[in-house]
């Protein structure tokens, strides 16, 4: 019988992966996911990280003609996936499409580091399946009403980073942000919370590091 | 295979719960309906009866029960799948069944079903379509159904798939898409018992389902793939 500790293999080092990681952004309706993914898109570029984009919109190819239209990313990296009016189900029970599509970018674009995949605007209630993302966020708004942290939705609750957005809006819609933070922070028990504010991207490097952190390990 | 697992694998694969991306496909219906030519539950049971008669019946079941009967002869399979391929006329209705035999397969692949892994590897490399049935074809050898057990199977999911997308449009109600599913077994009986065609002469007409496939490429309305 072979002596298996003495043909242990020794340790490698780290390989990048044959596939790029995929990260999921959720969230609301109008919470700014797309509006995320623009001020992410460049970021990533300067960084020097290789990027594709798969969007779910609801009723059209909006979101994707309008990250192609950015002139931000090459527009072949853009995969609308459309939803059968179930957002929800596209990322969560039946996520094949999506898969589909992150596996065909993956194959087009040799080298390829990281899918950003925006979820169809949804309910608090919408989270993503661990079969299709290594990674997910989910995007609020301050605009949604500072009580959204306390109602404990699903995707508030289980995402791996919570981004609050549209922290400029705040005054206007008499929300106590301080106070909406801090309750983000006491459901999520110490799991990440940023603040952005898409519009001019306040807040977005930050995001982008710990997605860098979470996914992209080394590179 | 006893009765109880042949059933287990039956609900299984049956339930709109199994991933297989069906729920982001129309067929036809979102441009049908945008385009006023179905307006309400009546339409619906019609155009279901009519797709599964003089679609199904005559082109999805012979290179379905074709591709049962290959079995483990993939390469059989793979003509039988492109047979299919070319055959179906308009793209969005060819991507669709490919999307769809594509994701059956990654899915049967991840839980092991003998084949899947093999046939997806060619359809990767370009040298099969992937089609919806023919892929349903052999993974219901590979998963032990028998042959009316598949063809029940897979009109009951042409059947489901159209009704619930007709519910999601709001079309009809939850309770007239289950009165079309039980008075739709009349029409699948009919269709099994109908003549089977050989894979090279497979043929369907469901005219207002192509061109509206075909409208839908261009159309607003992009809910579903097709
Ligand atoms: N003031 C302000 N407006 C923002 C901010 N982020 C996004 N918006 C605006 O909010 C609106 C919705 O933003 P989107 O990025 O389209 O939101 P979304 O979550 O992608 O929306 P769906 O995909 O339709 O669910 C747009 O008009 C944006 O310009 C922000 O931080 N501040
Ligand atoms: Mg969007």
């Amino acid at each position: 019988m072979n002596d298996i500790s003495s043909n242990a293999i020794p340790a490698q080092p780290r390989e990048r992966p044959s596939t790029a990681a995929r990260v999921g952004i959720g969230g609301p309706v109008g919470s700014g996911k797309t509006a995320l993914l623009e001020q992410l898109i460049p970021r990533f570029l300067a960084r020097g990280t290789d990027l594709a984009v798969i969007t779910n919109d609801i009723a059209t190819k909006e979101d994707a003609e309008r990250v192609r239209r950015s002139g931000l990313i090459a527009p072949e990296r853009v995969l609308a996936v459309e939803t059968g009016a179930c957002p929800h189900s596209a990322i969560r029970e039946d996520p094949t499409l999506n898969m589909q599509s992150a596996d065909d970018l993956d194959r087009r674009f040799p080298g390829l580091e990281l899918i950003l995949i925006e979820s169809g605007g949804d309910n608090l209630a919408s989270s993503f399946s661990l079969d299709l993302v290594d990674y997910w966020l989910f995007v609020i708004d301050v605009a949604g009403g500072d009580d959204i942290p306390r109602k404990r939705g699903l995707g508030v609750l289980s995402c791996d980073l919570l981004v609050i957005n549209k922290t400029d809006l705040a005054p206007y819609v008499r929300v106590d942000l301080p106070r909406m933070v801090r309750e983000a922070n006491e459901v999520r028990k110490g799991k990440p919370v940023l603040l952005t504010n898409c519009a001019i991207g306040d807040g977005v490097d930050a995001v982008v590091e710990q997605i860098a952190r979470e996914v992209l390990f080394d590179r | 295979m006893t009765d109880t697992s042949t059933s287990l694998a039956l609900l299984q694969f049956g339930d709109s719960f199994f991933p297989s991306g069906a729920t982001s496909f129309s067929w036809g219906l979102e441009t049908l309906r945008a385009d006023g030519h179905v307006t309400g539950a009546a339409e619906v049971e019609t155009l279901i009866a009519g797709q599964l008669r003089q679609r199904w019946a005559s082109f999805d079941r012979p290179a379905l029960l074709a591709a049962f009967r290959a079995g483990a002869d993939l390469d059989r399979v793979a003509e039988i799948d492109r047979e299919l391929d070319a055959a179906t006329l308009a793209r969005e209705a060819r991507e669709g069944g490919r999307r769809i035999g594509g994701a059956l397969l990654k899915v049967h692949a991840g839980i092991g079903t003998p084949g899947a892994a093999d046939y997806r590897d060619r359809v990767l490399r370009g040298d099969a379509s992937g089609q919806m049935a023919a892929v349903q074809g052999f993974l219901g050898a590979a998963t032990g159904l028998d042959e009316t057990t598949l063809c029940a199977l897979s009109a009951y999911g042409l059947a489901v798939s159209a009704v619930s997308a007709a519910l999601r449009v709001g079309l009809l109600g939850h309770v007239d898409s289950q009165a079309i599913l039980v008075r739709l077994r009349a029409v699948v009986d009919e269709a099994v018992a109908s003549p089977l065609p050989a894979v090279t002469g497979v043929h369907a007409y469901t005219p207002m389902a192509e061109i509206a496939m075909m409208r839908h490429e261009t159309g607003s309305g992009r809910m579903f793939a097709n």
